[in-house]
């Protein structure tokens, strides 16, 4: 391993994350109470952790207090990435119609301030037609809003939700003596990468076990395992781990823009790193394609400078 | 540089139409030019000069100062920047607005902001009929902006309303939003009879019971419905009466209509007294 520097002693590799440009919106959850909120940002938000096998990439940003929603409301902000503009409304749609429309007392709101939206995508202006003619379409505030009448009162949601360019696949790898090691430094690592705005830790629990790789023997597939970070391979293959690695975890990051990213990955391996080797962890690296894929670098000797 | 104001001299004999001193019509213009500019009225061309003393230099904020309800048009085809109405103003005042905002400290005629698109209207007094509707033959009313009447409005105020805010403070006249077709018109007071005649959609909020509605209407409940909540309280930047009208957020009674057309507009009603 290079490296570029230490953390309360863990080696970090002279190393760079390597991210690709991606679509993104912002959605604002509201509802009667933090708990209906809740239940449709996660339902909004489930199955969607990467675009290879998901279609799009979606995440919990922040919970938002009643001051900070525009009906006054308990909230949830979400975020949504997908690779094209396409592919977002399509998700967008499905997921609002789905997840968000379908859930009591809820409401929808465009979370993308207007001077950073690119292009704007159709968020009530897609759902109306649930309502079969009976959707009214309401100016309020400059702003167009559509009430589609279910069977709990109305479904009020703004008619467009903006689009930024963001980027996906901010990363970062803990190298641990064991797994309970790696969970440790892992969960460190997303309680305070949560707190950042404008990112999203798009697995379950913001964790990945499966790091990939390009390709697989098997043609169908277009990624594989990274047995290159997997402890059961060492021996069998070239392995990149370092003497006394016994579990990998990786944390991958979406984001509006590079700055928060890179915040959140500064946060993230810093508090990794909490407790140094003693804590069981044995160094942090980033996944790359040897720069030639994604345009965002994310050098981890940023974390020195 | 301040405003360019216009004082009345004198009564006119008959209406003017003084749609011209906008500021796209007046920008760049020396006080001269202006004063030769020329103004239609019935079957006679006035001059500016002949009819106002001319002011002040800027274009884009406008006084016509002492008017009276014989200037009709006034800020007509207005787009941009500010105009401000000292006196009475007479009908078709912002007729086919676009943009900018036109102040009336007194009452307007009828026909204030008939077929406007976007901008803003304020009279502190009353208006006469048809506020917030269309020109004789049009299809729809106004289609964009916002109206703001301190005082009361005339009969048939948002008829074939398309679009937009109608704010009314006092009280409306007959037929209040009749054949309205879309958009969002408040009346704090009271209207007189047949409110939502042949209204298709949109919503008419009363802030006082009418004493009777329409058969025509069918009562939908008690409602207190989020996106309601949030237009009266968008409402709020509109003045205190407004504000406080928000705050007090009750369940409106709900009743929609008109069945005799498309039966899709809303009345909303305010508990309390008619």
């Amino acid at each position: 391993m290079n490296v570029a520097g230490e953390i309360e002693g863990v080696p970090i590799e002279d190393t760079f994350a390597e991210a690709f440009g991606m679509r993104a919106t912002r959605l604002v959850i509201t509802a009667e109470t933090r708990a209906w909120a809740r239940h449709a940002a996660v339902s909004a938000t489930g199955f969607a952790t990467s675009v290879i096998g998901c279609g799009c990439e979606a995440g919990i940003e922040r919970e938002l207090t009643a001051r900070e929603t525009p009906d006054g409301r308990p909230g949830v902000a979400i975020l949504i990435f997908a690779m094209s503009s396409k592919d977002l409304q399509k998700h967008l749609e499905r997921r609002a119609g789905q997840c968000v429309l379908t859930c009591p007392t809820t409401a929808a709101f465009n979370g993308v301030p207007k001077e950073i939206a690119h292009e704007w995508l159709q968020l009530g202006g897609a759902l109306r037609y649930f309502g079969d003619g009976w959707q009214i379409s309401k100016l309020i505030g400059g702003k167009r809003y559509w009430r589609i009448p279910v069977m709990d009162g109305e479904f009020v949601c703004e008619e467009k939700a903006g689009l930024v360019k963001g980027i996906g696949g901010g990363n970062f790898l803990i190298l641990a003596a064991d797994g309970d090691s790696a969970r440790g430094a892992a969960e460190r690592a997303v309680a305070a990468m949560r707190k950042v705005r404008n990112v999203i830790l798009p697995f379950p629990g913001g964790v990945v076990r499966s790091g990939s790789k390009v390709g697989s023997k098997y043609k169908a597939l277009i990624a594989s395992t990274n047995d290159a970070y997997c402890p059961t391979l060492v021996g069998l293959t070239r392995s990149a781990l370092p003497e006394g690695t016994g579990a990998v975890l990786e944390i991958v990051i979406d984001g509006l823009d590079a700055a928060s990213i890179a915040q959140a990955m500064d946060v993230g391996i810093r508090a990794a790193c909490h407790g140094g080797t003693d804590a069981g962890v044995v160094g942090i690296t980033a996944g790359n394609y040897g720069g030639k894929l994604g345009p965002h670098h994310f050098h981890l000797k940023a974390l020195f400078a | 540089m301040s405003a360019l104001k216009f004082v009345l001299r004198h009564s006119p004999p008959s209406a003017v139409d003084v749609s011209g001193l906008r500021p796209a019509m007046l920008a760049g213009k020396s006080r001269k030019e202006i004063a030769q500019l020329s103004l239609t009225g019935w079957n006679e061309v006035h001059r500016v000069g002949d009819l106002f003393a001319v002011r002040g230099d800027d274009a884009q904020r406008i006084v016509i100062d002492g008017a009276d309800e014989r200037l009709v048009r006034i800020g007509a085809g207005l787009d941009s920047g500010e105009l401000t109405v000292v006196g009475a103003a007479g009908d078709y005042l912002g007729e086919s607005m676009r943009g900018g905002s036109i102040v009336v400290r007194g009452d307007a005629g009828a026909l204030i902001g008939a077929g406007m698109r976007g901008g803003r209207i304020d009279v502190s007094g009353n208006v006469g009929a048809f506020a917030g509707s269309g020109r004789a033959g049009t299809l729809q009313g106004m289609a964009g902006g916002v109206i703001v009447v301190r005082g009361n409005a005339g009969d048939r105020a948002a008829d074939r309303m398309r679009r937009g805010l109608l704010l009314i403070e006092g009280n409306a006249g007959d037929y209040c939003a009749s054949r309205m077709l879309a958009g969002t018109t408040v009346v704090l007071g009271r209207v007189g009879i047949d409110a939502g005649y042949l209204m298709r959609r949109g919503t008419l909020v009363l802030g006082r019971s009418p004493h009777e509605l329409l058969p025509t209407f069918n009562h939908n409940g008690w409602h207190d419905l989020l996106a309601i909540r949030l237009l009266l309280e968008s409402l709020a930047v509109y003045g205190k009466r407004f504000q406080s009208f928000a705050r007090s957020r009750p369940s409106l009674s709900r009743w929609l209509g008109d069945l005799g057309c498309d039966g899709k507009g809303e009345i909303l009603i305010a508990p309390g007294r008619p």
